[in-house]
């Protein structure tokens, strides 16, 4: 394909205003989501997603939207809506979440509204999708990775029905879902918070339409297509052409006991600003639910290539996505599943095992750019928790913590992200209080600290590890369920950057005793019991050698890693006098000759 | 006579009230002593009055004071070297956060720093848990271990925030006696006292950032009021806080974290006064436009909404305070701000901007990148000759060179059709930050009315409420030092509050009576002290609610004092729902109600209410009557010239036409209409 035109002169205006438009309709979608919900997993963690597509189902905008939620996934999902329902109207509103046919996990659950104009004729679509805390599932989990297939997983599956009609609710499937879905009034509020959130973008982009005419509209959107082709092209261009192939591993679970082997092929042609990935030769569908759907499989391998290109002054929508070609093929873990595969956990384990390798093949071919890997996700920090709460006549609650995460890769121009939970969210979600989550469950958290000495090594290095601790309290006994990854298969570094530590579970008894714990697992906690959660670090860039001294300076002045392991890994002498710190430069200079000479061997 | 003197980066403003009308003066600020910058601007309207400026300070009663002191210590790094006590195991509080990322893409932009480094910062080995039990007594042994650390690493402030402080304050009272005992003449903050909220990060961040500004602000306002004091001047000195209130300065230098935000915060109390006096509208959206920032602001039914998601600097980037104050939104769009066109061939307005130095092409002082001031003179919007009422003459060729090189043939555009093109753009940023406070606070653009405030604002005010669909512009006659006026009209106010998780189902009538009794003892006792002998005190209470599971509480006022009985819970809660359905478009009538926290804030009037009117010029330029201006889509107009304070009420002015004082120049757009309000203000309806 070759790149867009070149510009009208009013495009670089029309355009300019048109996408702030677009944006700003998108933020009011997820302000009022953020602010209305009632679940912790989206009023605390903001785990959901707002975007606009045009009616064609191609992606417009998304605002600041989780990247695994909604660069492909919305596109198809608008497709469905259309394949099933050939006639729309105003006040129509869709329920979708099936795995099948464009969602990502089946706790997502989309809204969708046809945005028609005064002569009921589509113009553009608006979607949201929310995590829920609870979507049916036989067990109180929205992750259930050691299951065989759909019918063991239990969520219920919506495929493009229809919730609203004429701005009314279908109340028929208000009550299968409040028969269905644990805690049935959290469930309704979230509802509605998803509601009131898609019905502000319908209101705001019906105000555009009438102001400046549907058919303007189109032919802008066409514009910032083209815009966005064309910074795509420029900034693959930059990069240097070649290919890589990338392997990963996603850790043994139940069912698939040797755990699973991904592979990556990626190949850049600078000179056409191209960039293709293939992941079709991996495995076929597994029995679990860690199989990827359409949309997480595409996404998250996109997700490595807009995280390693290092522009982000590319709009991620279908004008840029033109640029790349996402090979993947039915029946397989990592490409389209095949009906009745669990796809439960679909948006974060192996989608980040796609991502992660597409980064540091990008790494490998273009010195400069990719990133090195993201540490694997789900330790017992970021469990579903559930169980009755006896502060409040032993009423049952779920939920999802965001409590103890970080993983944050290294990159070719900064360390770590801290809080960037796992490579598709790119940190978009947040991590909860202390406070707020004690205030809303029975639990009580002992401990929340980094861990010094975990990073990933590197000229930028990865983020720490975090140690979070927690159980129930009195006269509680608490459920939790998680599905841990890269306890074995940690986070690669890349460009000469090492690993950064697994991740770990632990029970700790009421005697302090610590007992290992497998990686995916549900346990039940007695008052005075905890779980010990320790997060995956993430991956370092660059080699440690080559970080600059100062920085390693302040790492060992702040305590995250020790003088020791700075002198080891990274070759730097730190001489301490007093209440002060400094380089010793004459050590240092010595020391890192040796070791890129290999005469120290560390 | 009263005085308000705003010093900023720049300049330090001076308005007087002396008699029914307000002056206003400017000097420049001296950045090594700020406190010579106030006393030379109170020299410069000393001679103004024919006065020396003994006799002049001695005429006034109330200095009113406004500074960016504070905000920019926490910029520049120059606050005390402060360090953070929190609960055993949780080191991490300022490092975790409550995560959050903007541009999901960027990883240019590194993880942000700790206020407080890691390396200052002590674990107490004490646990209170969320009903307010004490888990783990406070060790004091350990306590009095880390005082001795403290003082080896020679400390100059600490912060304490405790987990649950707020529902218990025990420990950090304790550890708050302890430094006292051990380490006196180190400055303090304990997290419950001052900003008693849920959520540690937040009133953690608040505690630190308070504690690193306290010595600084001390002896800063300590040389001020003794220097004003030396210089003559009898009266009482007051400072501006993010709340939009006022505050002795002592109480300031208590918690100087009131002070951080505090100049956005006044546009909105002008703008109250001004909306529904010249416009009678209770709903108003009050824009202040500088330099480089767009600060947007609301009045909803005579109140001020306000926000605890305050940050410094930028959201997710910065620090988050938690604190509660005046609900601003600011983005970098201002008459400074740079015009260019990407590698894609897209227009973009900033975020880069000239700033003051060296500001536009068109000021001649070595900037060369075209901003929206130099479009605005590009398009006849700006007299070159009486830009600032003449006092800086302006060079439209250079304005035009440097957009036609960087922009126009860029675009293949003619160099107006870019300038329009720039000003649109501006403008689109403007409505889109307006967009996103009004749906955060559930107002509706169109039934409101938009003040214009800062010199530049008028420029394309009209646009911007036109393109809001707002009822009317309304630019008043102190528009172009909104800050400062509402400085002179804002109330001497306290906030209280306190945490009492209660519902709807289960209220608990005593412990919330006793709660509010407590508030309101509070509230007398400061109109008693530092509100003796205002002309009025008003106590409102109110109560941060929400729907069960929801985090994220909305303020809903108290019809009275308590909550005296079945009906007025049922008030209560039904005022819930509506706001409710008011700012989210939903509201769930048939679900129980959660309350969280308590309001109490007392408000003491120490003046009658209103503003003072600006003398019209002695003198002053002669104006053309018409010249020509460039309307996009149009071409070149030509347009009637009014001067400000020429212009007599209901004699309404078509546009195109432009409004000039010495002060800002009022774009009024073909097909809107300009009228001069009978308080002086310039009405725009379309």
């Amino acid at each position: 394909m070759t790149a867009a035109a070149t510009p009208t002169p009013h495009d670089g205006i029309r355009m300019a205003l048109f996408s702030s438009r677009i944006e700003s309709v998108a933020r009011k979608m997820q302000n009022t989501l953020f602010r209305t919900a009632r679940s912790g997993i989206l009023n605390t963690a903001h785990d959901f997603s707002c975007c606009i597509l045009t009616s064609d189902c191609r992606l417009l905008g998304a605002a600041e939207s989780l990247p695994i939620h909604t660069l492909i996934g919305p596109d198809l999902m608008c497709e469905a809506v259309k394949r099933h329902h050939p006639t729309l109207h105003r006040g129509d509103c869709f329920l979708h979440n099936s795995p099948y046919e464009g969602n990502s996990h089946a706790a997502d659950h989309c809204l969708i509204v046809p945005v028609m104009d005064e002569d009921d004729v589509l113009r553009f679509f608006v979607l949201a999708k929310a995590h829920q805390a609870d979507c049916g599932n036989a067990r109180p989990s929205t992750y259930l990775a050691d299951v065989a297939d759909v019918y063991e997983e239990g969520a219920l599956i919506f495929s493009a029905t229809k919730i609203q009609t004429d701005y009314q609710d279908n109340q028929d499937i208000i009550r299968m879902c409040r028969a269905r879905i644990r805690v049935p009034d959290q469930w309704w509020g979230d509802y509605l918070a998803a509601l009131g959130s898609v019905r502000i973008g319908e209101r705001g982009l019906l105000e555009l339409g009438r102001e400046a005419g549907f058919d303007a509209l189109n032919d802008y959107a066409e514009a910032w297509f083209d815009y966005s082709e064309r910074k795509m092209v420029e900034a693959i261009r930059r990069l240097s052409s070649g290919r890589a192939t990338a392997r990963t591993k996603h850790d043994p679970f139940p069912g698939v006991p040797d755990g699973i082997p991904i592979k990556v092929e990626v190949e850049i042609d600078a000179e056409a600003g191209r960039i293709t990935v293939d992941l079709r030769d991996n495995p076929d569908c597994q029995p679990s639910g860690l199989n990827l759907t359409e949309a997480t499989a595409v996404s998250g391998a996109m997700v490595g290539i807009y995280n390693g290109i290092m522009d982000h002054t590319v709009p991620a929508n279908a004008g840029s996505f033109r640029c790349l070609d996402i090979k993947v093929r039915e029946n397989c873990c990592v490409g389209i599943p095949r009906h009745p595969h669990s796809c439960s956990v679909a948006t974060t384990n192996l989608a980040d095992r796609v991502t992660n390798p597409v980064q540091r093949a990008i790494a490998e071919i273009a010195r400069g750019f990719g990133m090195a890997e993201t540490g694997p996700i789900m330790p017992p920090g970021i469990a579903v928790i559930s169980g009755r709460d006896p502060r409040h006549d032993g009423a049952p609650f779920v939920n999802q913590l965001h409590l103890a995460i970080s993983g944050g890769a290294g990159t070719p121009a900064s360390d770590g992200f801290l809080s960037i939970i796992h490579a598709g969210n790119a940190g978009l979600s947040r991590i909860d209080c202390v406070e707020v989550d004690e205030l809303h469950h029975p639990i009580i958290v002992s401990t929340r600290r980094l861990v010094p000495d975990t990073e990933g090594a590197g000229e930028h290095r990865g983020a720490l590890a975090i140690h979070g601790e927690f159980g129930p309290i009195e006269d509680c006994d608490l459920r939790v369920l998680y599905t841990m990854d890269g306890s074995i298969n940690a986070a690669a570094g890349a460009a000469g950057g090492s690993s950064g530590s697994p991740s770990r579970a632990l029970r700790r008894g009421r005697d302090g005793s610590l007992t290992e714990l497998p990686a995916c697992h549900g346990l039940t906690l007695a008052p005075g019991e905890r779980v010990v959660s320790f997060s995956a670090a993430g991956g370092g860039y660059g080699s440690p050698l080559d970080r600059d001294p100062g920085l390693v300076l302040q790492d060992v002045a702040e305590g995250w890693i020790s003088a020791e392991r700075a002198r080891a890994v990274y070759g730097v002498v730190i001489e301490t006098k007093g209440n002060d710190m400094a380089i010793d430069n004459a050590a240092t200079r010595a020391l890192r000759q040796g070791c890129a000479t290999g005469e120290n061997g560390s | 006579m009263r005085l308000a003197c705003d010093t900023g980066g720049t300049f330090t403003d001076l308005v007087v009230e002396r008699a029914g009308e307000i002056r206003l003066f400017k000097a420049s600020t001296v950045p090594a002593d700020p406190v010579q910058g106030v006393l030379d601007v109170l020299g410069l309207a000393a001679v103004a009055f024919g006065l020396d400026r003994a006799a002049f300070l001695a005429e006034a009663t109330t200095f009113i004071h406004g500074t960016t002191r504070a905000i920019n210590a926490i910029l520049t790094g120059n606050t005390a070297r402060t360090a953070f006590l929190t609960t055993e195991g949780h080191p991490d509080v300022l490092v975790i956060r409550e995560g959050g990322r903007i541009e999901p893409f960027n990883f240019m932009v590194p993880y942000p720093e700790p206020y407080v480094p890691k390396r200052l910062t002590f674990e107490v080995p004490e646990r209170i848990d969320a009903a307010g039990r004490v888990v783990l007594p406070l060790d004091e042994a350990a306590m009095l271990a880390i005082i001795e650390r403290l003082k080896e690493l020679e400390v100059e402030a600490v912060g304490v925030c405790l987990l649950w402080s707020v529902v218990n304050g025990v420990h950090e009272r304790r550890v708050g006696e302890l430094l006292a005992a051990h380490l006196p003449g180190v400055a303090v903050t304990l997290s419950h006292v001052l900003n008693p909220t849920l959520r540690e990060y937040r009133r953690a961040s608040a505690t630190v950032i308070d504690a690193s500004l306290k010595p600084l602000m001390f002896a800063y306002l300590d040389g001020l009021t003794d220097r004003l004091r030396e210089a003559g001047f009898r009266g009482r000195t007051l400072m501006v806080t993010s709340g939009g209130g006022i505050m002795d300065a002592e109480d300031v230098a208590r918690s100087p974290i009131h002070s951080i935000n505090s100049g956005p915060a006044m546009a909105p109390v002008a703008g109250r006064f001004y909306a529904d006096r010249d416009f009678g509208s209770a709903m108003a959206i009050v824009a202040d436009t500088g330099g480089t920032s767009y600060d947007v602001s609301l009045v909803r039914d005579g109140r001020i909404p306000w926000t605890r998601e305050t940050w410094l600097g930028q959201r997710f980037r910065g620090h988050m305070t938690g604190f509660p104050s005046v609900d601003v939104k600011s983005i970098g769009a201002g008459g400074g701000s740079i015009a260019w066109v990407d590698s894609g061939g897209l227009l973009r307005v900033g975020p880069g901007s000239a700033g003051s130095t060296p500001g536009p092409v068109a000021y001649g002082k070595g900037g060369t990148e075209p901003t929206v001031t130099d479009c605005s003179l590009i398009l006849g919007h700006i007299d070159a000759d009486f830009f600032l009422g003449g006092a800086m003459p302006l060079d439209r060729a250079a304005a035009v060179a440097a957009l036609d090189t960087k922009v126009a043939s860029r675009l293949g555009l003619q160099v107006e059709e870019a300038a329009a093109a720039v000003l649109a753009l501006a403008t689109e940023k403007m409505v889109g930050a307006i967009d996103e406070i009004t749906v955060n606070q559930g107002i509706d653009p169109s039934s409101a009315v938009l003040i214009g405030g800062g010199g530049a604002a008028g420029l394309n005010a009209v646009a911007v409420g036109r393109r809001l669909g707002c009822a009317g512009v309304l630019i008043p006659e102190a528009g172009a030092v909104l800050s400062a006026a509402g400085a002179l009209m804002s109330e001497l106010a306290s906030d209280y509050a306190r945490m009492l998780f209660t519902t709807s189902q289960t209220f608990a009538h005593d412990a919330v009576d006793a709660v509010l009794a407590e508030l309101e003892r509070r509230c007398e006792a400061f109109a008693r002290g530092p509100g003796e002998g205002a002309l009025e005190t008003t106590i409102e209470f109110s109560a941060e609610a929400r729907y069960p599971h929801q985090i994220w509480e909305i303020e809903v006022p108290l019809a009275g004092r308590r909550i005296d009985g079945p009906e007025a819970l049922a008030a209560l809660k039904s005022a819930f729902h509506d706001t409710h359905k008011t700012i989210f478009e939903i509201s769930d009538p048939g679900s129980g109600v959660e309350f969280v926290t308590w309001r109490a804030r007392v408000r003491c009037r120490l003046r009658a209410a209103g503003a003072g009117r600006v003398p019209p010029p002695a003198g002053g330029a002669d104006l053309p009557a018409s010249r020509r201006v460039y309307v996009a889509g149009t071409g070149w107009v030509e347009a009637r010239i009014a001067r400000f304070e020429a212009m007599r009420p209901d004699e309404p002015l078509p546009g195109p036409a432009i409004v000039e004082s010495s002060f800002t120049t009022v774009v009024v757009d073909p097909g809107t209409t300009a009228v001069r309000t009978a308080g002086g203000g310039l009405r725009v309806t379309f």
